[in-house]
């Protein structure tokens, strides 16, 4: 119980099935109705500070290190970063490669975020025993289909795996291309799987229509406001994963930037510091800290996208885009299944690449030096679009670093949805275990990826305490 | 060369006068851990790894540096011996800052591997921290002295096989440094040829060549050690 708490506040903590560590602040008035809510990052890395005097070229090997679930994609916009500090172009076959790995990367950690993180709330229900609310719950009553999430994240990891001989924090990416080249026994070991990946990533399609259908009055509603949305896409406006330009939307739907490159971002992007949180409130830029704030993620790349890259997934994006009736989808409880047709595009495009006759080429890289002071790199994380800034020094060493991570470009975002969400279902100080648990789930909805912790079985202790404007203990729930 | 009669571990061994403990044990499979020694270059005794016990002497003798005698008994595997090598690992890990999950050299360390070896799980010293450079100065090659163990490799190699006296000592202590000429940046030397062969005996990740990244880094310090035998029998 924290004494220091104001009156007439909720705090969830830490909040659970998530990656990292984080708490929730709810606010009540007087009149005991939610005020405000606070989503609160309460770890500190400094990446950022401690990487200074380091040499540029082991960017790619320090970065991953922030995040177990998305190292690759920290790999990758590291990597490109270097490439433009070196002024070289990465060989076909070893772009090849890394694009496969950052695919299987989003295979593995969306699979992760549906199957074993979010699908026990739709599978087991939202008020089941928070004791079994979890991915082991979901194999008691449903052993196949968590034997097959479990599987499909195992498949994301395998294309790292046979390519680098290991599934997490992987060595390899380097700058100028792949460490590692394709052997012909693997490529065919991965196009093998390719088919039950497919079939998987439409279980889960079909599960979440399903669970639309049945609850279609609170998936509309749930943490539904409208925003602006970054993501990247290609020169027809196709969806990205791994590498392209920058599109801004306008919450109806306009495009207010297209085809940027992210070398330019500065000029769109602005960050400002909050008291609250470690994680900073980015916005875009033209428009102003109060009016600017958008969205990144799988939900902002299919809101911004004009098209998918391949058949199945692109079937599946004409109805997402139908449930938005011209406009963007702005409800949040949608990025599970914005997240499951990325997911399908990644298992598509990973079976493309693995077809390339070039794919187990044995030049994958090119070498390169110090020849420009400043590098920026970009790529498509899980969670939304990440930028690595590198400034040097004459002898290579950094002098200035800066990383905007997707999680912290969704900060304002998060918060605005647990702000709708309690209001929605937060009344007065009486306040459910199952109730909280939709706050999470707002949180959750996001994906954050706080820190390189995983918490996946979600059995963390939360205290949640209700408290009056005299600091009284009206309420007090506890779990764990 | 005459021979003489040593007992190791309860080996009975004939060995030439003159050949180290070390040598002895190397050509019998007796495993000791070494870091600062490297074949062919002089041995320093400096990193107290190879320590054994000799009876009739107090002391622990390193030995890269002690000549068998006749008769002497020897053991190589003690637990009071295990023991110093852990605790000697576990103060190279403390004394500077070796990470080696974000290292250049993870996967291709002779440290790391030494750690596994002494099965150190934990280090129990309190960390330095020390603040280190990074001199990137050098166009083909970076010294990290952050990694550095000062086993002193780099400093005989560039004397002792190139004759090129690039890297000193500077400093005692903690504060030990190894530097390039009289303490300039590597990249101000007038001294180094870029031979790279510091960068090859180093057996961790302080010394490496600008081109290479994590997983991809080797290093030959055997070649080094062919290259001085080659010499010798030339000569």
């Amino acid at each position: 119980m924290d004494k220091h708490l104001p009156p007439n506040t909720i705090m969830i903590s830490p909040v659970t099935r998530i990656e990292g560590h984080a708490k929730i602040t709810i606010m009540l008035d007087d009149a005991s109705q939610v005020k405000d809510a606070q989503f609160h990052v309460n770890e500190f890395r400094g990446f950022e500070k401690f990487c200074e005097g380091r040499y540029f070229t082991e960017m790619p090997a320090i970065t991953p290190r922030i995040c177990g679930i998305c190292p690759v994609s920290h790999s990758v916009a590291s990597a490109k970063a270097c490439e433009m500090i070196m002024g070289i172009t990465v060989p076909y076959t070893g772009n090849l490669l890394r694009r496969m790995i950052h695919l299987g990367q989003h295979i593995s950690s969306h699979a992760l975020s549906f199957f074993h993180l979010s699908s026990p709330d739709f599978i087991l229900g939202w008020d089941s025993d928070p004791v079994k609310r979890n991915i082991l719950g979901v194999a008691e009553k449903f052993p196949d289909l968590a034997r097959r999430g479990i599987r499909l994240r195992k498949f994301g990891q395998e294309l790292s795996e046979r390519v680098t001989g290991k599934k997490i924090h992987i060595m390899g990416i380097v700058p100028g291309g792949m460490s590692f080249p394709l052997t012909a026994e693997n490529r065919q070991a991965l196009l093998d799987w390719v088919p039950e990946a497919i079939e998987t990533t439409q279980m889960g399609i079909d599960l979440i229509k399903k669970y639309h259908q049945e609850h279609h009055q609170e998936v509309s509603t749930f943490a539904n406001f409208p925003s602006m949305y970054l993501g990247t896409v290609g020169p027809q406006g196709e969806m990205e994963l791994y590498d392209g330009k920058l599109r801004f939307i306008e919450a109806d739907g306009t495009i207010a930037a297209d085809q940027v490159d992210p070398k330019f971002y500065l000029d769109y992007i602005a960050e400002r510091v909050i008291p609250w949180s470690y994680l900073k409130y980015p916005y875009y830029k033209p428009h102003g800290y109060e009016r600017g704030f958008y969205r990144v993620g799988p939900l902002a790349r299919l809101n911004v996208a004009s098209k998918m890259k391949t058949p199945i997934a692109q079937k599946e994006f004409e109805q997402f885009k139908a449930i938005g009736q011209g406009q963007p989808v702005h409800g949040t409880f949608y990025f599970h299944y914005a997240r499951l047709i990325e997911l399908m595009q990644a298992v598509e495009e990973c079976k493309t690449i693995l077809e390339d006759s070039q794919v187990t080429q044995s030049k994958t890289q090119v070498t390169g030096r110090h020849n420009y002071w400043e590098g920026i790199g970009c790529s498509e994380a899980p969670r939304g679009t990440l930028f690595h800034h590198y400034k040097t020094d004459a002898s290579g060493k950094l002098v200035n670093i800066n990383l905007l991570i997707a999680t912290g470009q969704n900060n304002p975002a998060m918060n605005r949805s647990v702000l709708e969400v309690a209001k929605q279902y937060i009344k007065g100080k009486d306040i459910k275990e199952g109730v909280l648990n939709r706050v999470e789930a707002a949180i959750r909805c996001y994906d954050p990826c706080l820190s390189c912790s995983t918490h996946a079985i979600g059995q963390m202790p939360l205290l949640i305490e209700v408290r009056d404007h005299q600091g009284g203990l009206l309420n007090a729930i506890q779990r764990g | 060369m005459p021979k003489i009669s040593v007992k190791i571990d309860d080996k009975d061994l004939e060995v030439e006068v003159g050949t180290t403990v070390l040598d002895v044990c190397r050509a019998n499979d007796i495993d000791i851990p070494t870091m600062c020694h490297l074949k062919g270059l002089v041995d320093v005794g400096a990193c107290r790894l190879c320590l054994v016990e000799v009876e009739g002497t107090s002391k622990l003798l390193p030995s890269c540096t002690t000549k068998v005698q006749a008769n002497q008994v020897i053991h190589t595997q003690t637990d009071k011996l295990k023991k110093y090598r852990r605790m000697i690992t576990e103060l190279f890990f403390a004394e500077r800052n070796h990470v080696c999950s974000v290292c250049i050299a993870n996967g291709n360390c002779e440290l790391q591997d030494l750690g596994y070896k002494v099965g150190m799980e934990n280090v129990r010293f309190p960390y330095l921290f020390q603040n280190c450079e990074v001199d990137s100065s050098h166009s083909k090659f970076v010294m990290d002295h952050n990694r550095c163990i000062m086993c002193t490799r780099c400093v005989r190699v560039c004397s002792d096989v190139e004759g090129a006296h690039n890297w000193g000592i500077m400093n005692r202590g903690y504060q030990v440094r190894i530097i390039a000429d009289f303490n300039v940046p590597w990249g101000d030397s007038t001294t180094c040829t870029y031979c790279g062969k510091c960068v090859d005996v180093c057996p961790t990740g302080a010394l490496w060549n600008k081109d290479a990244t994590q997983g991809s880094m080797q290093k030959y310090p055997q070649a080094v050690s062919d290259l001085v035998e080659k010499r010798e029998m030339k000569s």
